[in-house]
């Protein structure tokens, strides 16, 4: 009886000892510091900014936190792009997630639902409101609350080669569809595998956004309100011309496919002066000086070119904006919401600009803020900029609803089977309608 | 009658020996030795299998805790089948495993083989590099792959140009990319496979092949009267991994082409990926990840009776 007691007693101890680590690896601290104790607060700031930017940003955070005497504490945490989204929803609830994180505005809908995007204080809400413009105040607004700083502004242009233009006797940027496919033609006729105009595939954004400037450049929209229009003649016709560019051999699809790191042929390709014209976003800029080196020289960027339909040339536009945690705890949300106020303010930066301005201009990414867009007068006059800063007026921002990440892939879906032949224009343009009307349906 | 597994009393011919019960100390030791693997088993399989079912008849963005779920019962799995991206992704899932399962089978017999019984100097070593390519990590090599594939600047592109073959997309055509990736894994797993084939010839007995011999069996004989047929255990093993791996794929597809181009890359594990992730569906992601366990579940079953039967 006695060595059966000692060996229970045994096997509750290895049992006991086994247990241990697991509960205790399974309890992590919140590590948000103390509330109201001596310990400094604990913030952390999610981006997926590359390491030179991460650098400089852990460089504002040291002077915020040299200012605060150590009372904050900022932590800068990075991933990838691919992975940001993912890393905020795993970890975003937790006590250990990102006290604030930089999202892309097409995902605040479902922030904002979730209660992940905070609202901002009134004071910080009404400097937002005095300092940035008031259509990227209104892209950050949702249920009537501020929800964070607008950052970066990205929109589409065209972007052409000029020493390929030289070469195929082009002489000035195409204005209209049909100069477009006559400088597509002329640029393949080249041979050596040319490509008159690149339609990129296998990413959602990549794939969508530069169709989208193409039909807002002939007076069509993606949606009418919450209701998809993409059975309107002014959205059909961007479907044909994708068409009839591939069936003339202006665009080779398979040329133009990205990958994980929204990077791949089809900006091999453009560098490598195989591809004579592309829409992409101002952000690429760094890509492509960094690839292109001296050869960055003959990149030059017009306007979308405009479809019968349309009068004026317009470009889809989305921004990115710095969200406080909902999830995190008061002390937290204060010390996060006053670091956001001094990196965005305008004392952070070098010369009148912000910490974050000056952050983005080194990726020549634009930024949001007036006073920003005016200590970086210099840097925005040079042309490959200067052209996309006179495009943010009539630009057209990417619609923000809940399911956007879907309806964007099941566009993408519908454009990469026009490119490569599975359906005919009407075909994915009716598919394209009904899917989206299902998804944005079902989120009601 | 009762059989003394102690002093290894021989059982009676036509019966199955029954192991004696254990003693109560036995089990008490059984169960203090067993305990930390059931619990680790426990914690990191049991646990997640039953959470992914849980969450699978809910509702759930992953930004809220698991508390504020939407019950929605069998609804997640009712959708599957009206789902064409599913529908989708279940077929190339399908057509990617049989490619790899047919490119991968015989290939691997034939390197273990050839790597086996000749008697040549460096075996070893050209094992060691088969395997290697199953050591690197795929991001790794799934880069090198997305170079070697590229469009018009590749060598694969740049070689087959010289001979006059062009346009062939690989990864940027959605009539290559699946093809395209197959080729990947098969390049990257065969020499796993090859060295389990391998294993599996070193447990044919030599004496099996003199006999043969004596009764005037030539190589070709051998192999397929006798070789072949001994390696039925290894080779349902080799079949079942290389069919969990291959419905596993997730890292090159996830790298090299994101399930494009118009889907035709969507694998079953980047679906639920980007169902969950991307689209803020963890309830639908759980209904198709427990529809993938269970499909798997079925293809093993199926596996161990064929090989039951077999033997």
């Amino acid at each position: 009886m006695r060595t059966r007691t000692a060996r229970a007693r045994g096997l509750r101890l290895v049992s006991a000892a086994a247990a241990v680590p697991l509960v205790l690896a399974a309890c992590g601290s919140d590590d948000g510091g103390s509330a109201g104790g001596s310990d400094p607060v604990r913030i952390s700031f999610l981006t997926h900014w590359g390491p030179e930017q991460v650098a400089m940003l852990e460089e504002a955070a040291t002077e915020f936190e040299s200012e605060h005497d150590g009372a904050i504490e900022v932590e800068i945490r990075a991933v990838p792009f691919a992975n940001l989204l993912s890393t905020l929803r795993t970890q975003g609830s937790s006590a250990n997630g990102p006290t604030m994180a930089s999202v892309y505005d097409l995902w605040l809908a479902e922030l904002v639902r979730d209660e992940l995007a905070a609202a901002a204080p009134d004071d910080i809400a009404n400097a937002v409101t005095d300092a940035w413009p008031d259509n990227l105040v209104a892209g950050v607004t949702k249920d009537d609350a501020v929800r964070g700083f607008p950052n970066e502004v990205n929109l589409y242009a065209l972007n052409y080669n000029t020493a390929l233009f030289d070469e195929a006797g082009i002489e000035a940027a195409p204005t209209t569809w049909a100069e477009l496919s006559d400088a597509a033609d002329a640029i393949s006729a080249l041979g050596d595998g040319r490509q008159g105009f690149g339609v990129i595939s296998s990413w959602p954004a990549g794939t969508v956004h530069p169709w989208l400037s193409m039909v807002a450049s002939n007076g069509g929209a993606l949606l009418d309100a919450a209701t998809p229009t993409l059975d309107t003649p002014e959205v059909a016709a961007v479907a044909e011309l994708y068409a009839e560019l591939v069936d003339s051999g202006a665009t080779v699809p398979t040329m133009s496919g990205a990958n994980a790191n929204t990077t791949g042929p089809y900006l091999d390709n453009f560098v490598n002066e195989k591809t004579g014209m592309i829409i992409m976003a101002n952000w690429w800029k760094g890509a492509l000086q960094e690839a292109m080196g001296d050869r960055f020289d003959d990149v030059a960027v017009a306007p979308i070119p405009v479809g019968p339909d349309g009068t004026s040339a317009s470009s889809v536009s989305y921004s990115w904006l710095t969200i406080v945690n909902g999830n995190a705890r008061d002390e937290q949300q204060e010390a996060a919401w006053d670091f956001l106020t001094w990196l965005n303010g305008d004392t952070s930066g070098a010369d009148g600009s912000s910490a974050m301005g000056d952050i983005l201009m080194s990726m020549g990414i634009l930024p949001s803020r007036t006073s920003d867009l005016e200590a970086h007068a210099d840097q925005l006059a040079e042309p490959f900029l200067a052209a996309y800063v006179d495009l943010l007026p009539d630009a057209t921002p990417f619609p923000s609803v809940l399911g956007g990440e879907e309806m964007t892939v099941a566009l993408q879906q519908q454009l990469e089977q026009l490119l490569f032949g599975s359906v005919d224009p009407a075909t994915a343009m009716d598919n394209a309608q009904s899917e989206v009307s299902s998804i944005l349906s079902a989120k009601e | 009658m009762t059989t003394d597994v102690h002093t290894g009393t021989p059982a009676a011919p036509g019966r199955t020996r029954r192991p004696a019960p254990a003693r109560p100390s036995e089990r008490r030791w059984a169960a203090i030795f067993l305990s930390p693997a059931m619990l680790v088993i426990g914690i990191f399989m049991v646990v997640p299998i039953l959470l992914t079912v849980w969450i699978s008849l809910h509702e759930w963005s992953m930004f809220t805790s698991l508390g504020d779920m939407t019950w929605r019962g069998l609804d997640n799995y009712a959708g599957l089948w009206s789902d064409a991206g599913f529908r989708n992704s279940l077929r190339n899932t399908v057509l990617y495993v049989l490619l790899v399962v047919v490119l991968t089978i015989p290939l691997s017999v034939l390197l273990g083989l050839l790597l086996y019984f000749p008697t040549m100097r460096g075996k070893a070593a050209i094992r060691t590099a088969l395997f290697a390519t199953y050591v690197v990590p795929t991001v790794a090599i799934a880069m090198v792959w997305g170079a070697l594939y590229a469009p018009t600047y590749g060598p694969f592109d740049q070689i087959l140009g010289a001979v006059g073959i062009t346009g062939i997309g690989w990864l940027s055509s959605p009539d290559t990319a699946l093809i395209s990736l197959v080729v990947f894994h098969v390049w990257q797993m065969i020499g796993y496979y090859t060295v389990l084939v391998v294993a599996g010839l070193t447990q044919i007995p030599g004496e099996l092949y003199e006999a043969a011999r004596v009764d005037g069996a030539g190589f070709w004989r051998q192999t397929t009267s006798l070789t072949l047929p001994m390696l039925g255990r290894t080779m349902t093993f080799v079949v079942l991994i290389a069919v969990v791996n291959a419905i596993q794929v997730f890292d090159p597809i996830y790298i090299l082409t994101q399930g494009g181009p118009a889907g035709s890359t969507e694998v079953l594990s980047f679906t639920i990926q980007r169902t969950a992730f991307e689209y803020g569906l963890a309830g639908q992601a759980s209904a198709m990840a427990f529809s993938l366990f269970l499909l798997m579940v079925a293809v093993g079953a199926a596996l161990m009776v064929a090989m039951r039967r077999r033997r």
